[in-house]
């Protein structure tokens, strides 16, 4: 069998043994530095097709147009970051990275503009052999994200200047060598090793270039630019004062942007919104732009907290503040504000709907195609907010919901069963009660008052208390202590590749309390990390 | 010397101590034969129809049993009833390895005869412990053509679950178009037509060379489970080089090769639901013609994923919603399943109409289609959907219908199916799953 990391934490293993166990509790309440924590060997991350999009447009221009279909993304363990460090290149993917890399070279180097400011020492067709090894020497680093060795400065040379004599073309002759480093695993795959730390005898830290590589992509979700690499050049990215100083300038970057809405798409699984299927005859305002749009309307609320106001990301389940377009404004019922694309907006003081638990991304996306599903909601906000583990329905049994009939037509009623079997309930219990507070909002989203004419009872509970309605379920997890640790824990999954080791449960709990200490800020806890000893370092190749 | 995944399969297969930590791929059978060629110099192929969320058992298995008259087409089954002598039903039969996760434990058993490799923690995926049935056949007859084997899908976000092993799947191409460039856009050549001469192949493969002195590079410096991983990159770039190798070589001569016309640019959605017909006819035709040139002797075809939710003509919800909230005797998931037979009934009878030798191409070859389960809402893998179009050169049966009254092992057709095409293994899965017999009731 292979062994993958398990995820380690005790609450989970207790939570998963059985289902019937009480609310998770901390394990342990004191906190020590997690310098001493062991880390598990680095994991080879393959670019994801986001991330690959980025890179390219990053080194060749915003103009190039990008290849359609590439190894596809799988989600592991709930993050596509895991995904990347699990799954492998099929052999169809071989053959869809080598076509995109002939085809993003020529693009890049077929048109005389584009040639000089790639090749600036290029005249016509007839160019020196130093302007080509000069080319991969200074060029070449940005793909590979690290200096070139003069063995691989030769052999992209060399290809390239046999390429071109074949051809009788130095341009396309050059084309050879830049697709080679397009497909090579040094460009697809992020390559971090680690190498012996100086300053700790045994231990193991990443490389000045590999920090510059774990940095953006993890605040930027793209490589490094040049000055980042520069940094590297200098040692300044071992160094803590000179990382300091360029997490610092990475964070008032724009590009931090794309980090966040990487990260957050990532961890909400916001992706498969593409794919929102909804009956069309019962959700009548269901279109395929629903599920892109909704997903922009969490993208935005996240950002404007995060990264204009760098505000409490707690806020995010209770803030009133929304970003809407015309057709997701017709699905909540409220006026659209603006004409065209998203505007800002505040729900009414008296609208049952707050925070990101009233949004179309999550309501819709949690739900069955005909119907809300208290079960999908519960299950969503005890895994991906709390960390709490669900383990699948067992197979072999009858999972339909019954029909709504006379005298039992709530979906509360419906899936009373769920509660009232012993089987079931094992579960269900952790996640029904929960989702049963938002059953005024129907399978799409949209407020209701009554199903069937009968009165919805929107209350529910959360870890045995109760709660009266959607506010209250609002309010209460922004204050559930299992938040802030969960939001750590997945962010430094996320930073890290790969499902956590026993050891950094230290680590999360470390982080979370200083993301306490900073307010709840998401930057802080971004910065934190970056700065982490969990993130500089690494165990040993075994 | 470069331990690629088929050496490190027949290492584990003959028993040798693989020493380098890689993950165990487990022995699915043991080969020393080597596949055999039909009569008339023809190949034998294999092929994979496969769609997700199973069927109704009880408007799907057919009364009687055996040949000819004795058993007739049920109601899930009449959409093929113009192909029923070219068909084998089998039914009753028994997944044993287990049905941890609905679904996923389903797919793996019954593709990889082997139990889904669940993550020890609980999580709710899983993966393949070994390749699919389509790649452990195409390890064996799959390595003298262009593509080792093609993948295809149809509905919209279809994944498939064509597996080199943990974690490796091949991806299936949704796109007619896409597919038709790839297999017969301007690098194939019809019979009777000479080889490519282009300097541009061999600098590919020049590039190609690099890139594999890159991987070995790297796996000298990573942990053993990200070897493996670079294993199999470096597997699908050699075979890559081997590929573009052989369009300089002339291409292959089978009489009832001809350059397929050009699908549609595009299958545009219609009022919200995919053109699932026309993109399955389309792709039907490619693969087919694919089979017919040799192009390729193993392919699978993904018509839809279990969990698939985009809509089927005329049903009001995704199959996979419909098969647990529809009420009743779910006469909507019974209208998805003949849609599906529908076009499982097109594609057998295009295979038939491809005259090879003194037969059809389906003559010379064999597809298995099946599901990861069979009642959809119980997630049950018991009695099992599996048809068997065409009779690999006179190996299988064709035109009965055979029921299992005990509950059999699915892995038993597998066993039958592998050794039809001409490889010789003594038996076949893993654990539970493990067997050493054939179905004899399907075997010539």
């Amino acid at each position: 069998m292979i062994r993958f990391q398990s995820a380690g934490f005790v609450l989970c293993a207790l939570f998963l043994a059985s289902c019937a166990e009480d609310s998770p509790k901390r394990v342990s309440d004191d906190v020590r530095e997690p310098l001493d924590i062991e880390l598990p060997a680095p994991v080879l991350r393959r670019l994801n097709q986001a991330q690959y999009g980025r890179a390219v447009h990053d080194l060749l221009g915003e103009d190039v147009v990008l290849p359609t279909s590439l190894e596809p993304d799988e989600r592991i363990d709930g993050l596509r970051a895991i995904g990347s460090a699990v799954t492998t290149i099929s052999p169809r993917g071989v053959e869809q990275y080598e076509q995109a890399a002939f085809d993003l070279a020529a693009q890049a180097l077929d048109t005389k503009g584009e040639r000089k400011r790639f090749l600036p020492c290029l005249q016509d067709n007839d160019f020196p052999d130093p302007c080509i090894e000069g080319f991969f020497r200074d060029f070449g680093p940005r793909v590979w994200r690290r200096p070139l060795t003069d063995l691989e400065v030769d052999r992209m040379t060399g290809i390239s200047i046999r390429a071109g004599g074949l051809l009788g073309d130095a341009y396309e002759g050059l084309e050879f060598g830049l697709a080679a480093m397009l497909q090579s695993p040094n460009f697809l795959f992020r390559v971090e090793l680690g190498e012996p730390d100086p300053d700790a005898p045994g231990e193991y830290r990443f490389t000045d270039y590999e920090m510059a590589t774990r940095l953006s992509f993890l605040l930027w979700d793209t490589i490094p630019d040049a000055e980042l690499l520069q940094a590297a050049s200098r040692g300044d990215l071992t160094d803590a004062e000179g990382l300091e100083e360029q997490v610092d300038r990475m964070l008032s970057d724009d590009r931090v942007e794309d980090g966040l809405r990487a990260y957050f798409t990532d961890m909400f699984s916001l992706y498969s919104l593409d794919e929102l299927n909804k009956d069309p005859t019962v959700f009548t305002h269901m279109s395929p732009e629903v599920g892109p749009a909704a997903r922009e309307e969490t993208l935005l609320g996240i950002l404007h907290l995060v990264q204009d106001q760098d505000g409490d990301f707690r806020d995010l389940l209770t803030t009133r503040t929304t970003f809407l377009d015309r057709r997701l404004s017709s699905i909540y019922g409220v006026p659209a504000p603006i004409w065209d694309g998203f505007g800002m907006t505040e729900w009414p003081k008296d609208h049952g709907r707050r925070g990101f638990l009233g949004q179309v991304s999550f309501l819709a996306g949690h739900s069955h195609a005909v119907a809300s599903s208290p079960t999908l909601r519960g299950k969503f906000i005890r895994e991906v907010l709390l960390c709490h583990m669900i383990p699948a329905p067992p197979a072999d049994v009858d999972t339909s919901i019954p029909e709504p009939v006379e005298g039992r037509v709530t979906m509360r009623d419906r899936v009373a069963k769920h509660l009232e079997d012993d089987y079931c309930a094992g579960c269900h219990s952790i996640t029904d009660p929960i989702g049963l507070g938002l059953e005024n909002f129907d399978g799409l989203g949209h407020w209701r008052d009554r199903e069937y004419g009968t009165t919805i009872d929107p209350s529910g509970e959360l870890d045995g208390a109760p709660f009266d309605d959607a506010w209250d379920l609002a309010a209460r997890m922004r204050e559930h202590p299992d938040l802030p640790e969960c939001l750590t824990k997945t962010v430094l999954s996320y930073a890290s590749g790969r499902t956590l080791s026993d050891g950094e449960w230290d680590a999360v709990r470390y982080h979370a309390e200083g993301l306490e200490a900073e307010g709840h800020s998401f930057l802080a806890l971004l910065r934190d990390v970056a700065l982490s000893p969990a993130f500089r370092n690494t165990g040993g190749q075994p | 010397m470069k331990l690629s995944r088929r050496h490190l399969l027949k290492g584990v297969l003959q028993g040798t101590a693989v020493s380098l930590a890689l993950p165990p791929l487990e022995i699915f059978f043991d080969i020393s034969g080597k596949a055999y060629a039909c009569g008339a110099g023809l190949p034998q192929r294999f092929g994979l129809f496969y769609w997700g969320n199973g069927n109704l058992p009880e408007y799907w298995n057919p009364d009687g049993e055996g040949a000819g008259d004795e058993w007739a087409l049920s109601e899930q089954l009449s959409p093929l009833a113009s192909v029923k002598d070219l068909i084998t039903v089998v039914s009753g039969m028994s997944q044993k390895t287990g049905n941890l996760i609905p679904h996923a434990s389903g797919v793996a058993g019954m593709l990889s005869g082997a139990a889904l490799q669940v993550y020890e923690d609980g999580r709710q995926d899983g993966t393949f412990a070994g390749p699919s049935i389509d790649q452990t056949i195409a390890l064996e007859i799959g390595g003298e053509t262009i593509y080792r084997s093609i993948e295809t899908g149809v509905l919209p976000g279809t994944s498939g679950n064509s597996y080199n092993g943990p974690n490796n799947k091949n991806p299936p191409e949704l796109d007619p178009y896409a597919m038709y460039e790839r297999i017969f856009g301007p690098t194939f050549r019809e019979p009777g037509e000479e080889g490519i001469v282009d300097p541009r192949l061999g600098l590919r493969r020049s590039v190609l060379d690099g890139v594999m002195a890159d991987i070995t590079k790297l796996e000298a410096q990573v942990s053993s489970t990200d070897k493996a991983r670079l294993d199999q990159h470096f597997t699908g770039i050699r075979e890559l080089e081997q590929r573009l190798a052989r369009l300089e070589e002339d291409p292959p001569n089978l009489e009832a090769c001809m350059r397929p016309d050009a699908p549609e640019a595009e299958y545009p959605e219609i009022e919200g639901r995919p053109q699932i017909s026309a993109v399955h006819r389309a792709m039907s035709d490619l693969v087919i013609m694919a089979v017919a040139c040799d192009q390729t002797r193993v392919f699978s075809h993904w018509f839809s994923d279990q969990l698939t939710n985009k809509l089927f003509p005329e049903v009001s919800a995704g199959h996979h919603s419909l098969t647990h909230d529809e009420p009743g005797e779910q006469p909507q998931v019974n209208q998805i399943v003949q849609f599906v037979m529908g076009e499982l009934c097109y594609m057998v009878e295009q295979m038939a109409l491809i005259e090879e030798g003194d037969g059809t191409l389906l003559d010379n070859m064999v597809m298995l289609c099946t599901s990861e389960i069979s009642h959809g809402m119980t997630h049950s893998i018991d009695d099992m959907p599996i048809i068997l179009a065409g009779n690999a050169c006179g190996r299988i049966q064709q035109g009965i219908h055979y029921r299992s009254h005990t509950g059999e092992n699915v892995n038993t057709v597998m066993l039958s199916l592998i050794r039809a095409l001409g490889i010789n293994a003594p038996g076949y899965g893993l654990e539970e799953g493990e067997v050493s017999n054939g179905l004899s009731a399907i075997e010539v």
